[in-house]
């Protein structure tokens, strides 16, 4: 556990050292600011638009942080031959994938944390005073935690088998078909085809449900989800990554790095 | 070989100022060179086709709301916002002030779709319908009724939707249809009491001033939207404007059974003003809600808005 723990911290100092990530902080943080502006222009509606602003590009930045950090995980350390290093010392191939995995979970938790208070501050300022949407939101900067979480696994999956260009690829397709769940479900009830049924449930249960964590739009009226409906969604994303972070060590215990 | 190499270091480090110099030279020419070019493109740059300009939105509602991968709340939000751009840019153009009730001339075909599709993308954005009740009634009344039943189907508990389709159904003339529509929203949990004081009122005198007042009044309350709020009270402006002008032609009846003629000016009939207490310009004219005089017209039978007046004419 200790070990895990180890290579979770490297690999969040490693991200942290990566200039990027601070960019795309400082980004979001700007990105608040500027959304204060456009809100003028939209007509009394300066809170939904900041809402909808913040946390859209919290999520987008997330995943763009999870993608192409996410890739390079495992690929740097082969590529520059330092996974010799840390396998002659008593670390598993589990331990070092699962800390890695928990090390970019980590840096996208600080950027989230930091991203959802920028966003509550913003919200703050532009109420004058205390805003209760402020508090609000972060029912829905959990679950857009979540999705990240879950997209980290993706890209770490595919980053055990394949080149950071094509893993960055995937796991952006995975994103996109992961929030047209709904149509890949329509699609398999409305098809005649026992075949394309089949497949189309099939790709319903095997990829990533991302719609479940897609609660931007009603946290910006000032909803809430309900805790079930949260408790489950996160109980989902939990097991489905525990399954592909399992596939990502079959594969990444099989490979051979002479 | 070294001391070469160590005379090669010493002569670039002193080259070095120079080159920095040089580059900030070329970037400030750059920046200048590229944005006179820009203002030179646009300044040639031919008039937007009005046929290309007024293109059918391309993707529908429900297509935006299928694309938006969770974004939903945002697409909402850059089509709400170009609606308001859209019809901002329109009322810019034109010569003279507008109401916002009354843009059936400016030819906004688009805004029907701008505001379908922000409404399908994000159907709890109540904004939207809110607007589209107001401005597009004079643009596409069928459209407006059509977006404002979808808002109530997909947010059956907003009373304030009720209170917008009651306010379409009014300004068409159809008071049974709002008098019913304020009657369902009025048995909303959270409606105000006003909703089914409306829906009585509308049933009994429809057509009446003192109904236009009230519906003024309350969306002078509930808008959220400045522009919607100046629009009430320009309203509101015009309603005490049209009683006043009903008071004053009174004033001119009776100066005219008095002294047999109408009066030549506002002077003439000043002492009768000033029993009414009516606030006067220093010409002695009675100012309307807005601060301008009041014109005589009809040789001094008849009274009207002085062109300045910020009070709608129509």
């Amino acid at each position: 556990m200790f070990r895990i723990f180890a290579i979770a911290r490297n690999a969040f100092r490693e991200a942290v050292r990566d200039r990027v990530l601070y960019n795309l902080v400082l980004f979001v943080l700007l990105l608040t600011a500027v959304a204060i502006f456009i809100g003028e222009l939209s007509g009394g509606q300066e809170r939904k638009i900041i809402v909808d602003l913040g946390l859209s590009a919290m999520l987008l930045f997330g995943v763009f942080i999870a993608i192409f950090v996410g890739v390079g995980l495992v690929y740097k350390e082969i590529e520059r031959r330092t996974v010799y290093a840390i396998f002659a010392k008593p670390v598993g191939r589990g331990e070092f994938l699962i800390g890695k995995y928990l090390g970019l979970c980590l840096t996208l938790l600080v950027n989230v944390v930091i991203m959802g208070t920028g966003l509550s501050l913003a919200l703050i300022y532009v109420g004058g005073g205390w805003e209760p949407l402020a508090l609000r939101i972060w029912p829905a900067v959990l679950l857009i935690y979540v999705e990240l979480a879950v997209l980290t696994g993706v890209a770490l999956l595919f980053s055990s088998f394949s080149s950071p260009a094509l893993s960055a690829l995937l796991t952006f397709f995975i994103f996109i078909i992961g929030h047209f769940s709904a149509d890949l479900k329509s699609l398999a009830a409305s098809t005649g085809n026992i075949g394309a049924r089949w497949l189309f449930s099939a790709l319903y249960y095997l990829l990533p449900n991302l719609a479940n964590y897609s609660y931007i739009t009603p946290a910006a009226h000032g909803q809430v989800p309900a805790l079930t409906q949260s408790i489950v969604a996160i109980l989902y994303g939990g097991f489905y990554t525990t399954v592909i972070l399992a596939i990502a060590l079959l594969v990444f215990s099989r490979r051979n790095f002479k | 070989m070294i001391e070469q190499d160590q005379m090669q270091f010493t002569a670039g480090r002193e080259r070095a100022p120079l080159q920095a110099s040089v580059l900030v030279i070329i970037a400030i020419a750059g920046i200048a060179i590229f944005v006179s070019l820009a203002h030179w493109l646009d300044s040639r740059r031919p008039p937007v086709d009005v046929n290309i300009e007024e293109e059918r939105l391309y993707l529908t509602g429900k297509t935006a709301k299928r694309l938006s991968l969770g974004f939903n709340g945002l697409i909402a939000d850059w089509y709400w916002m170009r609606s308001l751009q859209y019809v901002g840019r329109k009322i810019m153009n034109l010569p003279q002030d507008v109401e916002l009730d009354n843009l059936g001339q400016l030819n906004l075909i688009l805004l029907a779709p701008l505001l379908d599709t922000a409404t399908t993308v994000d159907p709890q954005f109540l904004e939207p319908y809110e607007y589209a009740a107001l401005v597009l009634p004079s643009v596409n009344v069928d459209e407006a009724i059509r977006i404002t039943k979808r808002g109530i189907e997909a947010n059956p508990g907003a009373w304030r939707l009720y209170q917008h389709l009651g306010y379409i159904y009014w300004q068409q003339g159809d008071f049974q249809s709002s008098s019913k529509i304020y009657a369902n929203g009025a048995k909303l949990p959270g409606a105000p009491p006003w909703m089914e004081a409306m829906s009585a009122r509308m049933a009994a005198e429809g057509g009446s001033r003192r109904v236009a007042r009230e519906i003024y009044t309350r969306m002078y309350e509930q808008a959220g939207d400045e522009s919607v709020k100046e629009m009430a009270r320009r309203r509101l402006m015009q309603l005490d404007s049209w009683d006043e002008r009903d008071t004053l032609r009174k004033v001119i009846q009776l100066y005219r059974a008095h002294a047999g003629h109408c009066p030549a000016s506002w002077r003439e009939a000043e002492t009768v003003i000033r029993t009414l207490n009516w606030r006067v310009d220093t010409s002695g004219a009675p100012v309307d809600p807005s601060g301008s005089p009041y014109r005589l017209t009809k040789n001094g039978c008849d009274v009207d808005l002085d062109p300045g007046s910020l009070v709608p004419a129509k």
